[in-house]
């Protein structure tokens, strides 16, 4: 067994002092002399031709600086990961409510808010589209002129009518999943502003400064290299600052003006105008044998992606590849259709599609083992994919495959183990409680057919630190302190020596997006690819002023040792003199991902490779006068390959399985006719300290994956995903009522109890 | 423009002001006098980021004009540690895993801190009570949780000590 100084252990995160103190500056603190204020008008109307904007009123408002419309956008009027249609200022149409119409630079932010109210609209209302299936009638009213189907995706694989006609259980439903919300807790905002070389800065937390940088030059018509952008830190992520927020306009304000603007969103125009979870509507038709075994799954996913494309197209393919679960399938016939609606705007969220396939294939089969008559670890295990096995998709799972080792996990765990007697131990006459398990796989990096590279530049400094720079930024997933452990470990250095620069295009360099659950990953890799360049070359060094072969110098603590000798050299000696000589204190390193062995046409980014795997269990209590349920414990085994960062990974899935428990049990955006009805964090609720397990178990289930660093994966994303299923499992368990529909509310689980259905 | 006067005690200073009375306690210690370690997640009163200690009581800066704390003592998460010495709340958060992306933290330690000075062993329902206003999206609570009970023992140790 591998001995780790640092990989695996116990080590408080790097950024922790300065969070605890409140001496960090996130980017929405900073303030500067001369700061303008900028605000953004918001459309009316869900869905609307613009026949005039009036803005005269409002510039002559005193403290007006400029009042911005799309005339003011120097380069392209849209933006967007995949294609840019969304613009940064409408022009002749609106389409959800939080579209940007106008916006006001101003002294203040009082007179700002006074003069948004002076711009006048002429809007003309159109038909609002709010359901996607509706909209998918070529007849509908159209979101885009190109056709409300944004995209498709189909997958066949063996023959489905095959499978059915051996099949001894069909079993058949429709799903409905919710509008979840990021609500991360630092909402949108930052500023921008001309340094004194003439280059645009852009200060907004975010998940990818390289590509906030090319989006933004193309808005602005600007070279890349006359922007930079500046990602972290971030007072949360989660997928909701992934795509641009209030960059583009935010940038336009300060280009325009040519004076340093700040901006920073209330939580109602952060709901209104934010990305959100894509609701999906599931129809799945699923075979099995007498015995549990699957022998084909039809599905038909259709998603609301709102107002603009964004990163539907990729979340429907991911909920596609994911759809059939962790499980061999030998027949599929899949398709995904990402619509536009009228319905706010739906785009990158933790878990990416893969929530609420997985809420449908687990309930799924759940269904079919009592049918069967079966436990729901034996059906699960007889279908279980394996390193080596064909996947639902037609590609080979040749990466590392730990999902029966997870399983196996949970299967041991004392919640499952003991589940009859913690189900009886109820003390109220009226509560009932249950017990339910589901299980996931989270494909990791983006797939097939999308660039996914990583890089990392280490250097030593001349006071004996080593600097890691790696672009993908921190957005509280802990990135910073698993790749001060990476380097850390192959360099063989005290911890404390190591400094982590992240999200920002002048300091780090483009390691992609902290997205995927391929942060720790795909940056891990290249500080490896890094230290394995400049190592060498620092040893070789030390050993000429040593006097001893480099083979037999150690990197240990905060020097360069020759035990022959017992005499050593400091790192911050050694940095010195190698500027003194002029040669090399640093390198970089690249790393670039391993892809499937097919690829998916019409998908984005299909099939993945790696894989985490993951089983989760839950006890809930059911109040059977209310319908509420409460979550007593949970257990998570997740596979994610070798554990980096344990404190840091540990964190991940348990707030994870508490994002997971909110999605499924009370989280939803409620948007009627285009108007949302949530709007706040009193009507938007997710669970406080008051509504978590009472104990949750992390099982980290070490299965090394070949490719990655030291052997670790991804995690991010898989740690939210089947503990939903496992809660609405749970619930059946309990009071024998199955939810089709979720959040499973107080109010749904009442209903399902009184035999009504009243969605 | 009208403006009022109000003298305060900030983190063990004496402070004085002549604001809007408009404002509330958080944009003026965030906006007028810089200490940005106060957060605002809502403006409203629903998130909790904004938590600091009004004569000892966790009360949201966000929903406090700023002529109520005349005359009465204000501790920001900048005034917590003191003479360079973190508060063990401080210390146990970082030690635990307490933090994910900090949004929260400022506002989560100053409600337990107002817990652990009115009841300095505290059980783990009092603590989530204490912190079920202030909203934390990554950590789940359970390190937070566990932070808190670890500060409470170290200070209970403390305490025995001296």
């Amino acid at each position: 067994m591998t001995e780790f100084k640092w990989v695996g252990k116990v080590v408080p995160r790097i950024d922790g002092v300065e969070k605890a103190t409140g001496r960090l500056k996130y980017l929405t603190d900073i303030g500067l002399p001369g700061l303008l204020h900028g605000r953004i008008l918001r459309s009316k109307y869900p869905h609307a031709l613009i026949k005039r904007i009036d803005t005269s009123r409002a510039e002559a408002l005193p403290g007006v600086v400029k009042v911005l419309t799309y005339k003011d956008v120097p380069g392209v009027n849209g933006f967007g990961i995949i294609i840019p249609d969304q613009p940064v200022f409408c022009r002749d149409k609106v389409r959800y409510v939080g579209d940007a119409v106008a916006g006001v630079v101003a002294e203040n932010p009082v007179v700002a808010e006074e003069a948004l109210e002076l711009i006048a609209v002429e809007y003309e209302p159109l038909p609002v589209v709010d359901d996607p299936e509706a909209a998918m009638a070529e007849d509908a009213p159209r979101v885009h002129e190109k056709g409300n189907i944004h995209q498709e995706v189909h997958v066949r694989h063996g023959d489905v009518a095959a499978g059915f006609a051996e099949a001894d259980l069909i079993v058949e439903n429709v799903y409905h999943t919710s509008r979840q919300m990021h609500t991360f807790l630092e909402t949108e905002g930052g500023l921008a502003f001309f340094d004194e070389e003439g280059i645009l800065n852009v200060w907004v937390g975010s998940q990818y400064p390289q590509r906030d940088q090319l989006q933004l030059a193309r808005i602005l018509g600007l070279n890349p290299r006359k922007i930079r952008v500046v990602s972290s830190p971030t007072g949360g992520g989660f997928g909701g600052k992934d795509e641009l927020t209030i960059q583009p306009q935010l940038a336009v304000m300060a280009y325009v003006t040519r004076r340093p603007v700040k901006m920073w969103l209330s939580r109602e125009e952060s709901v209104i105008s934010g990305w959100k979870r894509h609701p999906m509507k599931l129809y799945y038709k699923t075979g099995f044998k007498k015995d549990g075994t699957l022998v084909a799954n039809e599905i038909k996913i259709v998603a609301d992606t709102g107002a603009y494309a964004s990163l539907g197209g990729p979340v429907v393919s991911l909920a596609v590849e994911s759809s059939c679960g962790p499980y061999r399938i030998p027949n599929t016939k899949i398709d995904g259709y990402c619509v536009y609606t009228n319905n706010g705007v739906a785009g990158a969220f933790r878990g990416f599609g893969v929530p609420q396939v997985t809420f449908a294939m687990e309930s799924q089969m759940e269904i079919a083992r009592e049918k069967l008559g079966l436990d729901p670890v034996t059906i699960r295990k007889k279908n279980l994919l394996q390193r080596g096995d064909v996947a639902p998709l037609g590609h080979t799972m040749t990466a590392s495959v730990g999902i029966l080792n997870t399983l196996e996990r949970a299967e041991a765990s004392a919640l499952w183990q003991n589940r009859e007697q913690l189900k009886a131990a109820v003390d109220k006459p009226w509560k009932k409680r249950g017990v339910g398990l589901a299980v996931a796989l989270q494909g990791t990096g983006l797939g097939v057919g999308i660039p996914d590279y990583g890089a990392a530049i280490v250097e030593l400094t001349e006071d004996g630190h080593f600097i890691v720079r790696v672009g993908s930024p921190e957005i509280g997933q802990g990135n910073l302190t698993a790749y001060a452990i990476t380097a850390a470990e192959a360099l063989g250095c005290d911890l404390g020596l190591v400094r982590v620069v992240s999200g920002d295009t002048k300091n780090s360099p483009d390691s992609g997006t902290s997205t995927a659950s391929r942060s720790a990953y795909t940056g891990g890799n290249a500080i490896l690819d890094a230290v394995a360049k400049l190592k060498p070359k620092l040893l070789a060094v030390a050993g000429q002023l040593l006097g001893r072969p480099p083979a037999e110098l150690k990197l240990e603590g905060d020097r360069i040792l020759a035990p022959a000798t017992g005499r050593s050299l400091t790192l911050a000696e050694l940095g010195r003199y190698l500027r003194e000589k002029g040669l090399e204190y640093s390198a970089r390193g690249n790393f670039v991902w391993p892809t499937a062995d097919i690829s998916i046409e019409g998908a984005e980014g299909l099939p993945h490779l790696i894989y985490t795997f993951i089983t989760q269990v839950a006890l809930v209590e059911v109040d059977t006068l209310t319908g509420k349920t409460q979550v007593l414990q949970t257990v998570t085994a997740l596979d994610a390959g070798r554990v980096l960062n344990r404190q840091g990974l540990e964190g991940q899935a348990e707030g994870g399985a508490v994002m997971g428990a909110g999605y499924v049990l009370m989280e939803d955006t409620i948007i009627e006719k285009g108007y949302f009805k949530t709007t706040n964090l009193s009507t938007y609720i997710i669970p406080t300290s008051l509504d978590i397990p009472q104990a949750h178990e992390v099982e980290l289930v070490e299965v090394l994956e070949e490719t990655g660093p030291y052997g670790a994966k991804g995690a991010g994303e898989a740690v939210m995903v089947p503990i939903g299923p496992a809660i609405v499992s749970a619930i059946h368990d309990a009071v024998g009522v199955r939810l089709f529909e979720i959040p499973a509310t107080a109010e749904r689980v009442y209903h399902g109890l009184r035999g009504e259905k009243r969605d | 423009m009208n403006l009022v006067e109000v003298e305060f005690t900030l983190n063990g200073k004496k402070q004085k002001v002549t604001v809007p009375p408009r404002l509330t306690l958080l944009e003026v210690i965030r906006e007028h006098l810089g200490l940005t370690g106060s957060k605002r997640g809502c403006g409203k009163g629903e998130c909790g980021a904004c938590t600091v200690l009004l004569d000892g009581q966790a009360v949201l800066a966000c929903l406090t004009l700023i002529s109520q704390v005349e005359g009465r003592e204000v501790t920001t998460i900048e005034g917590l540690a003191k003479d360079g010495q973190l508060d063990p709340l401080q210390e146990a958060f970082v030690e635990e895993g307490a933090i994910q992306c900090g949004y929260c933290t400022p506002g989560m330690i100053l409600s337990a801190k107002a817990l652990l000075l009115k009841n300095p062993t505290p059980d783990e329902e009092e603590i989530k009570t204490a912190i079920a206003g202030n909203l934390c999206r990554c950590t789940g609570y359970v390190k937070i949780v566990k932070a808190v009970e670890k500060a409470s023992r170290k200070m209970a140790e403390v305490a025995a000590h001296d």
